[in-house]
């Protein structure tokens, strides 16, 4: 799962930075700069964010300040482990509930040089929202079940 | 109220051990809650703080840094610095920080530059009979040059920081940030020459010639040339700053895997892997930055702050050595793009205020984080350094003191000489 999250993101990083050169070459070989190469650059970067974002979540990537759990007992350790997750996967919960809110409401108006709506842009939120919901509940998982959650590419 | 909720449960959160951006995310979300505000204000800041085009260099710039990464570029600056410096007193040491340097302009971040350059020449500097604490403690310093290079990402989510605070383009920052780079490279050159003399590090072998410099040169020069295109790009103006980024990849892409041929579908595919995964921690982080920037303005965190710091002194020099003091705990704690986007909104209104330009700030912050980078609770770069140096933090820290001394001394010139960081972008207004 995790891994096709990454190989999408992968296909979409790519796609992102074609579109930017697409338009250096088009201003200057075509003369004709490309209006859709920027709205579709932007539009993409948001989704490699939604889904490095939860890669990142699975793969336990994200910057926080981990040294203080060294100093805890060892039964504290995994009470505490859980709590992180438990909040992690919260805040993931609460950005597809209201990403969804947002992708329904402006889901009629286009957006100016893409033509598709603005909903998409919030639809991206839902994407991240739900997938950090299930890494972190696999994090919990394997933790009361003393399992390793072993990243999906390194 | 709003507020305290807000400070005390980022904190805490952060305390607890929750990664920053989501500590940020559940911060806001308490206070818009405590506030009777909707929940969706927070992903709508979020949402809209991404959608600015100069955004995308930040993805960009991570990708080149890490195909630079794979391809062989830094066993061919390490050629080149050897060639240059590696007959005088300490050798070894010089030319790791020559390299260190330079790499730092191919990759444009520390943590990138320590991995690739220390895994070259921590060891080789051990074989030769240098301690290791010496290796180490040269290379994580020297790397941190490369977060002020033209390729830094870290530009790019500084001014994303100021946004509607003070108009500062990339173009200029990049260009500011040059000269303190130098003054960086050249204090690090002194505290390695310091500290090998104080030791009685052997000389090793003569000068090998003009000749070998050049040829080492032109190696390397394909891989450097990244640093050149950013440059000349954006300044004659047939690039922006983002379109110039991802020439740069191009460039990369380039170098690794035709000319050097030194970059392998593997290496390719995990290069991509790694790219997008940094994306999106670091996008998620300036996102929810915006929220938090947009809260801390309502609720009047910067005006505050500045009250507070003048009812203490109204002396600037006293008040800039206070924010960097400020800025240096937080970035002992906090990674590099976190103090950079929870701080800027809260001290660039009052450096301002006390006459300091936001580029000379910029540069100063930057500098500040890169020192956090190298100090314990939470420093990146020098944990990967003692990594690779196969010692102990603590160990590294006895002998840590004439490194700090030439990132001081650099942090202090930038901070009151404003010279060293205006006067570059001043020629091209």
């Amino acid at each position: 799962m995790s891994f096709a999250c990454l190989v999408l993101a992968v296909v979409m990083l790519i796609s992102i930075v074609v579109c930017v050169q697409y338009q250096v070459v088009g201003r200057y070989v075509f003369n004709n700069t490309p209006t859709w190469a920027e709205g579709l650059a932007l539009q993409l970067v948001l989704y490699v964010t939604a889904l490095g974002v939860a890669v990142g979540v699975r793969d336990a990537g994200h910057i926080g300040m981990e040294s203080m759990i060294g100093l805890l007992p060892e039964s504290w350790r995994l009470k505490l482990e859980i709590l992180i997750h438990a909040f992690v996967g919260l805040f993931g919960g609460i950005m597809a509930w209201s990403g969804w809110g947002w992708t329904v409401m402006k889901w009629s108006d286009p957006k100016p040089m893409l033509g598709v709506p603005v909903g998409v842009d919030y639809l991206a939120l839902v994407v991240a929202g739900v997938l950090i919901v299930m890494f972190s509940l696999e994090h919990v998982i394997a933790l009361l079940r003393d399992e390793e959650v072993v990243p999906a590419w390194n | 109220m709003e507020l305290t909720i807000l400070a005390v449960a980022f904190t805490v959160l952060l305390l607890l051990g929750i990664p920053v951006a989501f500590s940020i995310g559940l911060a806001s979300i308490a206070t818009v809650l405590y506030a009777g505000l909707p929940v969706a204000v927070v992903f709508q800041k979020m949402v809209g703080g991404m959608q600015i085009f100069s955004f995308l260099a930040i993805p960009f710039f991570v990708f080149a840094g890490e195909l630079m990464l794979y391809g062989g570029v830094a066993d061919r600056i390490v050629r080149f610095a050897n060639s240059l410096v590696g007959h005088v007193r300490g050798g070894l040491g010089m030319s790791n920080v020559i390299g260190c340097t330079l790499f730092g302009g191919v990759a444009g971040s520390a943590l990138a530059d320590v991995t690739a350059m220390g895994s070259v020449m921590i060891p080789l500097m051990k074989k030769e009979g240098y301690d290791a604490d010496y290796a180490v403690n040269v290379t994580t310093h020297a790397s941190l040059v490369g977060v002020l290079m033209p390729t830094s990402h870290n530009l790019i989510i500084f001014t994303l920081a100021t946004t509607g605070i003070a108009s500062v383009s990339v173009f200029s920052l990049i260009l500011g940030a040059l000269i303190p780079a130098l003054l960086l490279t050249l204090c690090n050159l002194a505290a390695a020459y310091y500290v090998a003399v104080k030791r009685g590090y052997p000389t090793r072998g003569a000068f090998k010639g003009w000749g070998e410099v050049l040829r080492a040169f032109g190696a390397a020069l394909p891989g450097l040339m990244i640093v050149v295109i950013i440059l000349v790009g954006i300044l004659s103006g047939v690039f922006t700053a983002t379109e110039s980024a991802a020439t740069a990849v191009f460039w990369a892409l380039l170098v690794t895997g035709i000319v050097y041929r030194s970059l392998s579908w593997k290496d390719f595919l995990t290069a991509c892997a790694k790219a997008c995964k940094t994306t999106g921690v670091v996008l998620l982080l300036i996102g929810i930055s915006s929220a938090f920037g947009y809260f801390m303005a309502m609720y009047e965190v910067p005006q505050k702050t500045g009250e507070l710091m003048q009812s203490v002194t109204s002396n600037p020099l006293v008040i800039f050595f206070l924010i960097n003091l400020l800025l240096f705990i937080l970035g002992t704690f906090l990674d590099m793009a976190a103090t950079i986007l929870v701080c800027t909104p809260i001290f660039l209104p009052i450096a301002m205020q006390f006459g300091m330009d936001p580029v000379q700030f910029g540069v100063v912050m930057l500098i500040n984080c890169a020192l956090g980078l190298n100090t314990p609770p939470v420093g990146v770069t020098q944990f990967v350094g003692c990594a690779i140096g196969g010692i102990s933090v603590g160990q590294v820290m006895k002998s840590i003191l004439p490194f700090y001394g030439a990132l001081a001394t650099c942090l202090m010139l930038v901070t009151y000489v404003p010279a060293f960081s205006l006067w570059l972008p001043s020629l091209f207004k």
